[in-house]
């Protein structure tokens, strides 16, 4: 798939597109670029001129204290247009960051503002993808500061699963997630030994297999209950915007 | 870097650290055990009023680096207490 199929895919699961919006989008200039996992593809107080889509691996987005602690306050999926935020917000707050070997394409700026003028829908799509990004933020917020580390870490394996899912990357059951230890506890707010401990507690009640980077899961409906997963917040309905 | 081992107990459920991380100093993994203590202890509260939580870091020879530990020692003040609480 194109890096653009993602998106489209992940827009098309909120709404029709029509094909004046696909063409839009598929015709968008762009160039495409690798990345080695730990690179940053969108760097912190920097003034970026063209907006990134993730088009393969994960991304995430990091805030790093004075102190050198890191928190990772997102995820990003293929077809996540990770770095919209950078069109309006000119200088970056935080960075962008490669966590598994990723691909991204990057659309000039004035091309989203072309889009913003041609386009009321794509541009209330776009809106929408990043009121997405701060449902999941609030999600994330509160299961840092409420819930238990056993069912913070199966609230987001259950969000992970449902947007790869979205994304078409779950292959039957199975998905690739090779995300280390340290970088989940930088996600989850939670020191490495504990995160190692809780996903050991997790992997005995056998709701998941996690080996090799890859995720299996058996009991989806059991770790969405572990976890009191409610996926409204993924807004995974097509209607009208 | 070193590689460290850091086995962890809440009192109920003993880990023992078979993958080990790696760290820049003993000062780190020093802080990395007592960020799990603090971890731990936040995790399982209130199970219980009597529990030992510890933490103890080896090194990637075998040799016992550091050892801490949080012991709870809860009690009700007044006889009853305990049910007219739940009976609320």
């Amino acid at each position: 798939m194109s890096g653009f199929s993602y998106l489209i895919r992940a827009l098309a699961g909120r709404d029709r597109l029509t094909d004046n919006d696909r063409a839009l989008i598929e015709t968008l200039p762009h160039r495409r670029r690798s990345f080695p996992k730990g690179a940053q593809l969108v760097v912190e107080h920097s003034r970026p001129t063209e907006s990134c889509l993730v088009t393969g691996g994960i991304t995430a987005r990091e805030v790093f204290l004075s102190d050198g602690s890191r928190q990772i306050s997102a995820m990003h999926v293929p077809g996540d247009f990770v770095d919209l935020h950078a069109f309006l917000l000119k200088l970056m707050d935080h960075s962008v960051v490669a966590l598994t070997e990723c691909e991204a394409v990057f659309v000039p700026h004035g091309e989203l503002l072309r889009i913003s003028e041609q386009s009321p829908h794509l541009t209330r799509l776009f809106w929408l993808s990043t009121v997405i990004d701060g449902a999941i933020q609030r999600a994330w917020i509160a299961s840092m500061g409420r819930r238990s580390p056993l069912s913070h870490i199966s609230h987001l394996l259950c969000e992970m699963y449902l947007r790869l899912q979205v994304a078409g990357l779950v292959e039957g059951d199975t998905f690739d997630f090779p995300i280390s230890q340290p970088d989940l506890a930088d996600m989850l707010g939670l020191s490495i030994v504990h995160v190692s401990r809780t996903l050991k507690e997790l992997r005995q009640l056998n709701y998941f297999t996690w080996d090799g980077g890859r995720v299996r899961m058996l009991d989806y409906k059991r770790l969405a209950k572990l976890a009191d997963f409610d996926p409204t917040y993924l807004n995974l309905i097509q209607e009208p915007r | 870097m070193p590689r460290y081992f850091i086995d962890s107990s809440d009192g109920a459920r003993d880990v023992e650290d078979d993958s080990g991380l790696e760290l820049a100093s003993d000062r780190a993994a020093r802080s990395a055990a007592l960020d799990a203590l603090a971890d731990m202890v936040r995790d399982v509260l209130p199970d219980g009023d009597h529990r030992i939580f510890s933490v103890n870091v080896r090194n990637a020879t075998g040799g016992e680096l550091y050892q801490a530990k949080i012991t709870l020692e809860g009690k009700w003040l007044e006889p009853g207490s305990e049910e007219r609480d739940s009976e609320r």
